[in-house]
């Protein structure tokens, strides 16, 4: 899978491609609107992560180039502008996603593996990690080829969990995943605790590998 | 009182004023003439008089009217001679009133005797005038007034018309909405003054307005890059297996206040929104929807601390704005859950007269003047932004609503009035 990564701020830039490529994906980065425009010009993409104020044009004109022109990339916008308004312009003139900064690189990786599996319908819709296989269309989870039923929390969870494997993910991210940013007024999200260990205790029950595990002080992680 | 009501009132006591002061004067100076012509008269009879016995040696028939009349009689000396009339108040029997009678006197010798002589001249006519002259003038005070009040009545208001219509247009202007004042140019030099100058300074103000909403806008945004660099670069670091139990705490204060400063700039910014006017509402929106939606999301966090919770809400809906009501309510529950101690309880009131939020507060009362001001935090708290309750504020403003704070049974109860 390759990705596009138009952003003008340097070291964000660098946490997405350090972020993504380890993540399995081929990620291109460039600076510019003029260098953006050459890109998708030039080159075919899986999905392109667009920032909005660019240096020498408007993402929004790259969006539109890309729309006029029929390319079939995934358009995810990572924008400053967060309110309601800015958003709907964006979806409508045709990004598939939009995130406002600043974002966890977990919560961006979700979105992008979220859109690549709406847009490949030739491709698998069934995720693997290790005994795991969760297939998106179905919302299904079988662990050691056994069905586990799931609450729609718990599932999420899971996706976000499989997703950003082989990372720790902090309790803040996973809390926002899950419910909005709205929750961040809580100051401690030990709540989330329940669902992990509900979580852990269907997988174990259903034959699988204890794969997450707590990562003291900081969050979780799934491991495979 | 009105511009030109105080005018007027100036303008009819100087125009009285000086009707008196010189209707007075006029008075005195026909007066003045009219006694002389008297006089001119009584010493011309006089004259008659003297010339009359010298060619004829004794004294004429008087001949008398009820204008004048003459009285001789004999004397031993002669009266000390004055050559001025002088008037005297005698008893007219027949209109059974005082008058005013101009005499002069004077001793004249005929033969070997001496008279005195003494000739009087009513003064009714000459006061007749004066009456006439002081009723003409009153008359003419009356009617400049009455000719004022029916100019006040139909010219002024017409007159004054342009100015309504400039004071109108700016009672009307909201600068967050509209352009700059486009005043019509009108034919009196005042009032074209005044549109100019309005006009003029609405766009200095609609120009300034602007240039510091994108300023405070981009400001904002320019704000969220950095923030974002912070956040993604804590969040590789995270990753780093060699990190001691230290460093990650540190990390994540990082972390926290990175994301709190971003929820503090999008708070501002939503501030500077509302105060601006930039939403309009205009929409129904079922509120009921709305409460239910968020407590069923924060069920798990309301169950994990063994919350109460206790909603009873009609099926309210009410002209207002989704997103508003969205972040309304969100922040009234957020505000009760953050300070709600374990064990505690919450309940949720919605009627289509209010909605009410109340929660158990251990620490006791907030103080009521101030709750709802920008950055205001009770002492024992450190976690909010500090602008939750500004925003409910501002947002009950803008949608005609209005918020209250009571402290009750040891509870803090937020309520939402709908309507004014």
């Amino acid at each position: 899978m390759k990705l596009l990564i138009i952003e003008d701020e340097r070291p964000l830039n660098q946490s997405m491609v350090e972020y993504l490529t380890a993540a399995n994906y081929i990620c291109e980065a460039v600076y510019t609107y003029k260098e953006a425009l050459e890109k998708i010009e030039g080159y075919d993409y899986d999905c392109v992560i667009l920032d909005i104020m660019l240096p020498g044009g408007s993402g929004m004109q790259l969006l539109q180039y890309l729309k006029k022109n029929r390319k079939s990339e995934a358009v995810i916008i990572i924008s400053a502008k967060g309110a309601l308004e800015d958003k709907i312009e964006g979806l409508q003139t045709g990004a598939d996603d939009y995130l406002v900064k600043p974002f966890h690189l977990s919560e961006l990786s979700v979105r992008v593996a979220a859109i690549l599996r709406r847009k490949n319908y030739s491709g698998q819709p069934v995720i693997m990690a290790g005994d795991i296989e969760v297939d998106t269309n179905g919302k299904e989870v079988l662990v050691n080829s056994k069905p586990v039923a799931l609450t729609l929390k718990e599932y999420q969870l899971l996706l976000f969990f499989i997703v950003n494997r082989n990372k720790v993910l902090s309790k803040n991210s996973i809390v926002e995943h899950l419910w909005g940013d709205d929750m961040d007024f809580v100051a401690n999200h030990d709540f989330i605790y329940t669902h992990i260990k509900n979580l852990r205790k269907k997988i174990v029950a259903a034959g699988g590998n204890d794969c997450i595990r707590s990562v003291y002080g900081v969050g979780y992680k799934m491991q495979v | 009182m009105k511009l030109f009501a105080k005018y007027n009132r100036i303008n009819i006591i100087a125009t009285i004023a000086t009707f008196i002061a010189g209707s007075v004067a006029f008075y005195f100076v026909l007066y003045y003439i009219l006694i002389r012509q008297l006089d001119g008269t009584l010493k011309s009879e006089e004259q008659e008089i003297v010339e009359y016995v010298q060619s004829h040696n004794q004294l004429p028939d008087f001949e008398n009217t009820r204008q004048q009349w003459i009285t001789a009689s004999e004397v031993q000396t002669p009266v000390k001679r004055s050559r001025h009339a002088h008037s005297i108040t005698v008893f007219n029997k027949r209109e059974n009133e005082n008058e005013q009678v101009r005499q002069i006197t004077f001793s004249i010798q005929v033969q070997d005797k001496l008279y005195n002589v003494t000739v009087n001249r009513s003064q009714a006519e000459t006061e007749d005038l004066l009456q006439l002259i002081i009723l003409v003038t009153l008359g003419v005070i009356g009617m400049i007034l009455l000719v004022n009040y029916f100019i006040n009545r139909k010219v002024i208001s017409r007159l004054w018309q342009p100015f309504y219509n400039t004071i109108g247009r700016i009672k009307g202007y909201t600068i967050a909405v509209e352009k700059p004042l486009q005043l019509p140019n009108v034919p009196v030099d005042e009032i074209a003054l005044l549109n100019d100058s309005l006009n003029q300074m609405t766009l200095h103000i609609y120009r300034d307005y602007h240039a510091l909403k994108a300023f405070t806008e981009n400001a904002s945004h320019e704000m969220q890059t950095p923030l974002a660099v912070i956040r993604s670069k804590v969040e590789l670091l995270l990753q780093d297996d060699t990190l001691t139990q230290e460093n990650i705490g540190q990390l994540l204060a990082i972390e926290n206040a990175a994301s709190k400063l971003s929820r503090l700039h999008q708070s501002l910014l939503l501030l500077t929104k509302l105060e601006n006017r930039q939403f309009i509402a205009d929409e129904p929106v079922n509120l009921r929807h709305v409460i239910l939606a968020r407590t069923s999301e924060w069920q798990d966090l309301i169950s994990s601390r063994n919350i109460k919770l206790a909603i009873e809400c009609g099926d309210i809906s009410k002209s207002f704005h989704q997103h508003l009501a969205e972040i309304l309510v969100n922040n009234l529950l957020s505000n009760a859950l953050r300070y709600t101690p374990g064990g505690g309880k919450i309940d949720i009131v919605l009627n289509g007269r209010y909605m009410q939020v109340a929660n158990t507060a251990p620490g006791g009362a907030l103080d009521e003047g101030k709750v709802f001001t920008r950055f205001y935090k009770a002492q024992n708290e450190s976690e909010g932004t500090g602008l939750g309750l500004a925003i409910i504020k501002e947002i009950c403003n803008l949608a005609g609503f209005s918020a209250m704070y009571t402290f009750e049974n040891d509870m803090h109860i937020f309520t939402i009035y709908f309507g004014q």
